[in-house]
């Protein structure tokens, strides 16, 4: 069963066209990843797909629903939700505050409170603390929670990754694998290919805001995904 | 002993400037819009009360203090998702200011219009006069009353944003606008809930202001000016920094025309300057 499917999606930034003629397909439960370079346009896909970017053409289904005119709010409460790069938390809440702003949807389903802090233990011993005194990788545990939170069908995450100590990264993609056993489908965007597709069932690679690559994540093969990755 | 009273007298009128700061100081801290119409707001819900005090002199002043705040949140949410929510979409951060301000002016002219530029005052019998001795020092009724309102309001405010659940949505939206809306929070409703709020607080301030001294279409600028001092004195983004600002205010002025008579707000406004210059952060440091 497909879950989201896009296709022919254009997305502007002003007058600057990032996305050009797009085609990706996420099926129910899958994760899929979704690679390359830095300003590939990764994160204008992301947030054009949860409405955050509304200067866009094309077809978005989700969970057989033509969402590519729907607000940021109503896409959200359809369960297609996302971690932003960069964390994006609220500052002036705390960390279990941040996590009940995922209860807002009101979205019931396996992710609770409960769940999350079992998922990353530490978040329960620092729920009163603020995020600034947080590390990087436990900021980016809170992002994910609060997107749990809102029990997703698909849930977006934009450079997990990205700036955290090795021994955090893997920690985080060892709940993916927890996250995925629930039924959510995961696209994960990430400039560390082997990261992603190791953790994935299929594997896109963004060039200049085209699709230069799609395949089974097992069997990526190097010089393909080079060339899809830097062009040639 | 006299001095005494007058500094007494200056925290009880500081408790009323406080709340003449808070409504501002609310939507400022949320939105990031300095809204110029604060002023014409205050004025408006002391000619409402005014009307309905005439049309029916028999009610109660409480029931008639209610309306008034109740009309006044009205106006407050349709001004904002009309007029407010649509400049705010522009990345110009003066287009707000400048809409406030256009709208401040068109309020204070339609009330000429409608009710003519002649003095009024808002007669509340003899709760306006009645006065209690403490440690023989004569307070007012009302002031005291505004100064416990004002502490109130303030506690109540920081209770509704620190613990229930829309203050938590208020305070995230304030962080980011565009992340809340990946929770399905509309910030446009947000904001109009806030403005709804902060023009009822406002309403609160004119109320209390009118009973106290007569006031004309044109008193918004000075309530207005009151309220920036306040807010700026107190310390931008800091919760309890107009009532802090406030009660400076108040001491400031009443300590000033004890001993300078003519002096009016003059050292109010010595103040507000000096402070500007050596401590611009405000009385309270923000914590934001």
């Amino acid at each position: 069963m497909t879950l989201l499917e896009v296709s022919g999606l254009n997305v502007f930034h002003g007058d600057l066209q990032a996305i050009f003629d797009l085609d990706l397909r996420v099926g129910e439960g899958e994760v899929v990843a979704l690679v390359g370079a830095n300003g590939a346009g990764k994160t204008t896909m992301m947030r054009a797909l949860v409405g955050l970017i509304a200067s866009k053409q094309g077809r978005i289904r989700f969970d057989g629903a033509e969402i590519s005119a729907a607000s940021a709010e109503d896409i959200a409460r359809a369960g297609l939700c996302m971690v932003p790069e960069g964390r994006m938390l609220f500052d002036s809440l705390t960390v279990l505050e941040n996590l009940m702003m995922g209860q807002v949807l009101r979205r019931r389903g396996y992710w609770t409170l409960e769940r999350v802090f079992e998922l990353f233990p530490i978040l329960a011993e620092r729920r009163s603390a603020m995020p600034r005194h947080l590390s990087g990788g436990q900021q980016q545990m809170v992002a994910i929670g609060r997107a749990l939170i809102c029990n997703p069908r698909l849930l977006l995450c934009d450079e997990i990754s990205l700036g955290l100590a090795p021994l955090m990264v893997e920690q985080i993609y060892a709940a993916f694998a927890q996250i995925g056993k629930q039924g959510t489908a995961l696209v994960l965007v990430e400039q560390d290919v082997k990261r992603a597709s190791a953790a994935a069932d299929r594997l896109y690679c963004l060039l200049k805001g085209r699709i230069s690559l799609e395949t089974a994540a097992g069997a990526v093969r190097v010089e393909d995904l080079t060339r899809a990755y830097f062009g040639a | 002993m006299a001095w005494i009273e007058t500094v007494v007298n200056g925290l009880l009128l500081g408790g009323l400037y406080g709340l003449i700061g808070i409504g501002l100081a609310l939507v400022f801290g949320v939105m990031r819009v300095v809204d110029g119409a604060q002023g014409e707001f205050m004025v408006m819900a002391a000619f409402f009360a005014v009307i309905v005090l005439a049309a029916a002199p028999d009610l109660h002043p409480l029931i008639i203090f209610g309306l008034a705040i109740l009309f006044s949140f009205c106006v407050g949410y349709v001004y904002q998702s009309w007029i407010v929510n649509r400049s705010m979409q522009s990345s110009d951060p003066l287009a707000p200011l400048l809409l406030t301000f256009g709208v401040s002016i068109i309020l204070r002219s339609v009330m000429v219009e409608v009710f003519g530029a002649d003095l009024r005052g808002l007669q509340l019998g003899s709760l306006s006069r009645a006065s209690i001795a403490i440690f023989n020092i004569n307070i007012g009724v009302m002031p005291l009353l505004t100064l416990a309102t004002s502490i109130a309001l303030f506690l109540l405010l920081q209770w509704m944003l620190k613990r229930t659940s829309f203050g938590r949505i208020i305070r995230a939206t304030a962080d980011r606008r565009d992340i809340v809306r990946l929770f399905g929070v509309k910030p446009d409703r947000v904001y109009a809930c806030v403005m709804a709020m902060s023009v009822a607080l406002s309403a609160i301030a004119g109320l209390f202001l009118a009973a106290r001294a007569s006031f004309t279409p044109f008193s918004g600028v000075e309530r207005l000016l009151i309220a920036f001092e306040v807010v700026v004195l107190g310390g931008i983004g800091s919760f309890w920094g107009p009532l802090i600002g406030g009660l400076a205010l108040g001491v400031t002025q009443l300590v000033g025309l004890k001993w300078d008579p003519n002096a009016g707000l003059l050292y109010c406004h010595l103040l507000f300057f000096i402070m500007i210059l050596i401590r611009p952060s405000g009385l309270v440091a923000s914590r934001s």
